[in-house]
């Protein structure tokens, strides 16, 4: 068999009992018959399966897999292997004007969160273009993008903690945790799924674009409006998963390494393989978070950042 | 400025002190006038609640807050001093983050309580974190990338801030007083806090000013200073300790306050020239007074909510830091 189909495969597998383990582990532990007879209403399992855990599997699946392949569009576009949505500052921005949306205005519907978030990263994003330019190195834009991030995340600290009442709310998404979600979140985070298929679109482009500017220009891609293409799909997939959970720092940045490292660089394998990372990487630190003391629970954002700070500086290290 | 150094630190001193006495009567819940704050400190009357608020509420939390200041101010001069990197700073090498790990493990896991205990946890933590950031960082070779340093202290601060965070949410404490604590704030000292920063405070702060002609030499260049006399590895290991006991000493009692440390020596640099003898001792003034500033700010901005004074902080310093990355590289 192809040694690429199996590795997906195999990922298909290991999201699928990753997925089966969130469905069974939490606060109260069920066996798996249980499981599948609490997807049924009427069931006295029927609200901790249906109603908490599948609403916040999905949510993990998708988010994950939104994140990842943000990670591998802003790679694969500023060729830069430590540039990731949350390290650009993207993701801070998203949720600031997200955290500003629910501190100061309560009481507007949580519907306008995603639009509000993308605003906010979106103008993350074009700072972050104005400051670095065109022809900024890789570590520049690194460190650019992280005093940016340091800023906005100084900016979301003042919001909520001069408006203490909403504080609890503003937590929810500041912590990057899939605690609580359930159905209605689950609708915010769709139009994340519509993109997915136009960034599959790219993947041609993409690859061309890896061979350097010049030689792209010659084959015929048109390298700007790629770059730009894909840099406004990776704005939204993270402003649609950070309206719903927050900033889930590292996975961005972790999820296109490992999958290049599975199956290397071609977009049409890479893509693919990069959104089951994703999602495998977020689903097992939710599991931790919520195994680790039940019943208390850990935001998933903090055991994404504990697995990838040692990564990124492994990166570090490897990036000459 | 064109004023003569000495005069410079008459202004600085000047200001700490129409900062102080302001804020001592800003922003109260009971009203109090700056005459009353004037005089519970001239001619104290046992009794009065006005100078009761003034005296045991008021007056420590501004000597601590300037101890604070001065301390991460000193602290990250003295780093910039040894690593001769201007980004250098408590905040951005991973000191601040690890010295609160510490001191957020030290406060869950050991029960016995000593004075030292927190400083100690918090120069273990910061101390462990420094050197981690600087091996990876490669920060003793000659020609070593500033902005690699600055992402290692970046992946090293966003790990110890993320172990104190899951470590403090399962000791079961409120996200509300975790946030506060690591965004420094200076909302619930009093005088017993003041009593055990300052004998630590005051041997850092000494400690660098006696260190100040050795960084001197170190600013020619390493073999330079070797050549003079100097013997590096000694000098890098009391300058690492003084920074760190600065650090741990500020930190056990108001939380990791950011940008301090960067910002300050800069100002103090722009004013009176690269001389660290006259860096060190006007840094000291001068983040004194950013924090009491800062401190009475963070009283007024939502009114009578208290914000924390690094919360500020942070607000002001990021944007310079980013000033500082694109005017450097």
């Amino acid at each position: 068999m192809n040694p690429a189909l199996r590795t997906g495969l195999i990922l298909c597998f290991a999201v699928a009992a990753a997925a089966a383990m969130n469905l069974q582990l939490g606060a109260v532990n069920l066996p798996f018959t249980a499981v599948l007879l609490g997807l049924q209403s009427g069931h006295e399992n029927y609200f901790i399966v249906h109603e908490l855990r599948l609403p916040r599997l999905l949510l993990a699946l998708i988010v994950g897999a939104s994140l990842a392949l943000a990670g591998v569009l802003v790679q694969g576009v500023i060729r830069n292997p430590l540039a990731s949505p949350d390290l650009l500052g993207v993701s801070q921005g998203a949720s600031l004007a997200a955290v500003i949306l629910i501190a100061l205005y309560p009481e507007v519907s949580s519907l306008w969160l995603p639009v509000v978030s993308l605003l906010g990263a979106l103008a993350a994003a074009m700072i972050l273009w104005l400051l670095c330019g065109r022809h900024a190195s890789p570590i520049k834009i690194a460190i650019t993008g992280v005093a940016l991030a340091a800023f906005y995340a100084s900016a979301i600290d003042f919001v909520m903690l001069t408006r203490p009442q909403n504080l609890n709310d503003a937590l929810l998404w500041l912590t990057g945790s899939l605690w609580g979600r359930s159905w209605e979140q689950l609708w915010l985070v769709l139009p994340a799924v519509a993109l997915m298929p136009l960034a599959v679109g790219l993947c041609q482009r993409l690859n061309l674009n890896n061979l350097g500017d010049d030689y792209a220009t010659t084959l015929g891609s048109a390298v700007p409006q790629t770059r730009f293409m894909a840099l406004a799909l990776a704005v939204g997939l993270t402003a649609a998963s950070v309206a719903v959970c927050g900033p889930i720092g590292f996975i961005g940045l972790m999820a296109p390494h490992l999958a290049r490292r599975l199956v290397g660089g071609r977009h049409q394998r890479l893509i693919p393989v990069v959104m089951l990372t994703g999602a495998l990487l977020l689903l097992l630190a939710d599991l931790a978070t919520r195994i680790i003391k039940p019943p208390i629970e850990l935001p998933a954002g903090i055991m994404t950042a504990i697995l990838g700070g040692p990564y990124f500086i492994y990166l570090l290290k490897k990036v000459r | 400025m064109s004023l003569p150094w000495p005069a410079k630190y008459l202004v600085a001193a000047l200001l700490l002190l129409v900062c102080g006495w302001v804020s001592l009567f800003t922003w109260s819940a009971l009203p109090i006038t700056a005459h009353e704050a004037l005089n519970a400190l001239i001619a104290p009357q046992p009794g009065s609640v006005v100078q009761t608020v003034v005296l045991d509420l008021r007056l420590p939390r501004v000597l601590i807050a300037a101890i604070v200041g001065a301390c991460f101010a000193v602290a990250g001069a003295v780093m910039q001093g040894l690593t001769q990197n201007p980004l250098a700073s408590p905040g951005l090498f991973g000191v601040n983050a690890g010295a609160a790990l510490g001191v957020a493990l030290a406060s869950i896991f050991i029960s016995w309580q000593t004075d030292l205990l927190l400083p100690g946890a918090a120069v273990i933590g910061g101390g462990c974190a420094w050197m981690l950031v600087m091996l990876l960082g490669a920060a003793w070779q000659p020609g070593a990338e500033r902005g690699r340093l600055i992402l290692a202290g970046l992946a090293i601060s966003a790990l110890c801030a993320a172990i104190t965070r899951a470590s403090m949410i399962l000791a079961e404490e409120q996200a509300r007083s975790v946030i506060t604590w690591l965004t420094g704030s200076l909302a619930n000292v009093g005088w017993d806090d003041y009593s055990r920063l300052w004998p630590l405070a005051l041997i850092g702060l000494l400690a660098a000013t006696l260190l100040t002609p050795a960084l001197n030499l170190l600013s020619m260049g390493e073999d330079q200073a070797r050549n003079l006399g100097l013997r590096l590895g000694r000098i890098r290991l009391l300058a690492s300790l003084t920074a760190l006991v600065l650090v741990a000493a500020a930190i056990a009692t108001a939380g990791a306050i950011a940008f301090v440390g960067l910002l300050v020596p800069h100002m103090a640099r722009a004013w009176v020239g690269p001389d660290q003898r006259k860096v060190i001792p006007l840094s000291m003034l001068l983040g004194a007074l950013l924090v009491v500033a800062a401190d009475t700010l963070s009283r007024g901005v939502v009114y009578p909510t208290e914000t924390p004074a690094g919360a500020i902080l942070a607000l002001i310093g990021a944007p310079f830091f980013l000033y500082m990355i694109r005017a450097r590289s």
